[in-house]
C-alpha cells in the first residue's frame, strides 16, 4: 500500500519554511496532520519528492480575537482546538459545530483547518462555513503576504488559488454585525466519521426593524465540483421581509442553483429535495440566535 | 536513505534507523517490537493504530516517525504499572468489553484520552470520543458502560 518514498524535511521556524518551500515548492508538498496527504499518497493518488512538515511551527498556531479585525485562527492550528476553543465558541459557534463534525477524534488531533480548505473537496466540513462567514484567508507569498475572500479560493475540484510558492497562513472572521448570526446544516449516512452528503453555511443579517433581510450568504458543500455560495438567490432574497413567502424562495432557490451528481452517498434529485431543507432548517437556526443575542443585550 | 531517530516510546528512548517515509505504526510494531498496537485500514478509519503522542489520541499509521523526534508516544504497553493494570484496562475486562481484541488498544487509549480530558463523560461525549474506533464484535454497548465504569473507579481513587 506505500506509494514511491519521499523526502522529508522539518523547518524550526517560519522564515526557515519559507525560503524551503521557495527553493523546493515544485517538488515538494505542505505536510500539515497529514489526513488527507498521507490518504492520497498510500493510494497512490499523489507522488510528492518531499514533505515540508508545518505541524509544529509556532508562528503558524492559535487562535485571537480583536474586536475591529474580529477571529484570526492560524493555518497550522488543529480542528480539535478549533472545536474546544472558547474564542471560536463564542464568536464563531457554527465552526466550532463544523469542527467537531470533522472525522473522529484521533483525526480531530491531528488534523488542520487549512488542510480542509487546501484539500478543496466539495464534501468538506469547514468551507460551508468559513464561506457563510465571509472569511478573508491570509495567503503567505514569497517574500509577502496577500489577502484572498474565501468565495474566490476554490478553483475547480481540489483546485485553489494559490499560486506557486504560495500557502495559507491564518484565517480571519470579521466581527458579526448587530442582528446577525451563522449556522451550519449537514447531512450525512451516519453520525460520524463520514463524508458529508450534503453540507450548507447559512449568514442572516437583519435590518434596524428586525424583518427585513438586509443580507444573506447561503454556502453549500457536495452541490457541485467546489464548496460555492447560491449568489442568483442571494441576491433574490435581499430586501425581503421574513416570512413563509421568504423561506420558501430561499429553499426552492438553492435547489436551483444546486448542481449535485448521483454518487455512492446520494441522487442528485434526493440531493435537491434535502438541500432546501437545509436551508430553511439554517434560517431558523440563525433566527434563533439573532433573538437570543437581542434578548441578552 | 535512511535516517536515524530517537523516539521516546512509554518513557524509554529508542535509537531506531528508519526511511522517512515509514509510518510509526510499523516502527513500533516492527522495529521496536512492540506489537499491542494493531494496524487495521492503513488510512485512518479504523483506529486500531491510535496511540498517544503528547497524551493526544494520533493515528499511527498516518503518522511518520520522522515526524515524532521529540515526543513523547504512549503505546497500549506503556498504561499498566507494573503489574497492575490501568483502570481502563481493568474496566474493559470486568464489563466484558473485549471479544477478539484487535480493537482494544485503541479504544482504551482513545478512552484514556476521553477521561483525562473529560473525567465523567456523558453517554454522547464517550460515543463522539470512540467514534473514531471501530469495534467488529461487541456491538459498543459494553465498550460504553466499560468507559463509565473507569470514570467512576478513577474518581474514587481519585479521592
Ligand atoms: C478517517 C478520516 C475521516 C475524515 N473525515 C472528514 C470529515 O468528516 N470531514 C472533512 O471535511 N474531512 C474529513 N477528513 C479529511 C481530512 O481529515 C481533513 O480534510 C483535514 O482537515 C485535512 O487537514 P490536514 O492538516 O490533515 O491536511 P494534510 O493532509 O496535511 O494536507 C492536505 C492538503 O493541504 C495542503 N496544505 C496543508 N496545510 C497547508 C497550508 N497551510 N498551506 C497550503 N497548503 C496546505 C497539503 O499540502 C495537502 O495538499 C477525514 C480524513 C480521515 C483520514
Ligand atoms: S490502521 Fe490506522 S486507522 Fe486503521
Ligand atoms: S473486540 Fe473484536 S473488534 Fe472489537
Amino acid at each position: 500500500m506505500h506509494g514511491e518514498p519521499f523526502g522529508y524535511e522539518k523547518p524550526a521556524s517560519l522564515r526557515e519554511f519559507e525560503s524551503l518551500f521557495a527553493e523546493r515548492g515544485e517538488d515538494a508538498k505542505i505536510l500539515a496532520g497529514g489526513t488527507d496527504l498521507f490518504v492520497l499518497i498510500k493510494e497512490r493518488l499523489l507522488a510528492p519528492r518531499l514533505l515540508i512538515d508545518i505541524s509544529d511551527l509556532p508562528e503558524l498556531r492559535g487562535i485571537s480575537y480583536d474586536p475591529g479585525e474580529g477571529l484570526t485562527i492560524m493555518a497550522g492550528t488543529k480542528v480539535a482546538e478549533i472545536e474546544r476553543s472558547a474564542l471560536v465558541r463564542e464568536h464563531a459557534p457554527a465552526l466550532a459545530f463544523a469542527a467537531a463534525n470533522l472525522g473522529s477524534n484521533q483525526v480531530r488531533w491531528m488534523a488542520t483547518m487549512a488542510g480542509n480548505v487546501c484539500h478543496a473537496s466539495p464534501a468538506a466540513e469547514t468551507p460551508p462555513v468559513l464561506l457563510a462567514h465571509g472569511c478573508e484567508l491570509v495567503i503567505g507569498t514569497p517574500g509577502g503576504e496577500r489577502t484572498l475572500p474565501i468565495s474566490e479560493f476554490f478553483l475547480a475540484y481540489r483546485k485553489t488559488a494559490l499560486q506557486a510558492g504560495e500557502y495559507l497562513k491564518a484565517f480571519r472572521l470579521p466581527p458579526l454585525p448587530a442582528r446577525s448570526a451563522v449556522a451550519y446544516q449537514l447531512r450525512g449516512l451516519r453520525r460520524a466519521m463520514e463524508i458529508d452528503m450534503l453540507n450548507m453555511g447559512i449568514y442572516l443579517e437583519l435590518a434596524a426593524d428586525g424583518v427585513t433581510v438586509s443580507d444573506i450568504r447561503l454556502a453549500m458543500g457536495s452541490v457541485g465540483p467546489v464548496t460555492y455560495r447560491a449568489r442568483g438567490t442571494e441576491q433574490r432574497l435581499k430586501g425581503m421581509r421574513l416570512g413563509e413567502e421568504f423561506m420558501a424562495a430561499a429553499g426552492a432557490g438553492v435547489a436551483e442553483e444546486a448542481t449535485p451528481i448521483d454518487d455512492m452517498r446520494a441522487s442528485a434529485a434526493y440531493r435537491n429535495r434535502v438541500i432546501g431543507v437545509l436551508a430553511r432548517r439554517g434560517l431558523e437556526q440563525c433566527l434563533e440566535q439573532i433573538g437570543k443575542g437581542r434578548g441578552e443585550a | 536513505m535512511k535516517k536515524l531517530l530517537t523516539l521516546e516510546i512509554n518513557g524509554e528512548r529508542f535509537d531506531v534507523a528508519v526511511s522517512p517515509a515509514t509510518f510509526l505504526v510499523d516502527v513500533i510494531r516492527e522495529t521496536v517490537g512492540l506489537t499491542g498496537t494493531k494496524k487495521g485500514c492503513g488510512i485512518g478509519d479504523c483506529g486500531a493504530c491510535t496511540v498517544l503522542i503528547d497524551g493526544r489520541p494520533t493515528l499511527s499509521c498516518l503518522t511518520l516517525a520522522v515526524a515524532c523526534t521529540g515526543k513523547s508516544i504512549t503505546t497500549i504497553e506503556g498504561l499498566s504499572r507494573g503489574t497492575e493494570l490501568h483502570p481502563v484496562q481493568q474496566a474493559f475486562i470486568d464489563k466484558g468489553a473485549i471479544q477478539c481484541g484487535y480493537c482494544t488498544p485503541g479504544m482504551i487509549l482513545s478512552s484514556t484520552a476521553l477521561l483525562a480530558e473529560n473525567p465523567s463523560p456523558s453517554e454522547e461525549e464517550i460515543k463522539h470520543g470512540l467514534a473514531g474506533n471501530l469495534c467488529r464484535c461487541t456491538g459498543y454497548v459494553k465498550i460504553i458502560e466499560a468507559v463509565k465504569h473507569a470514570a467512576e473507579t478513577m474518581a474514587k481513587e481519585a479521592k
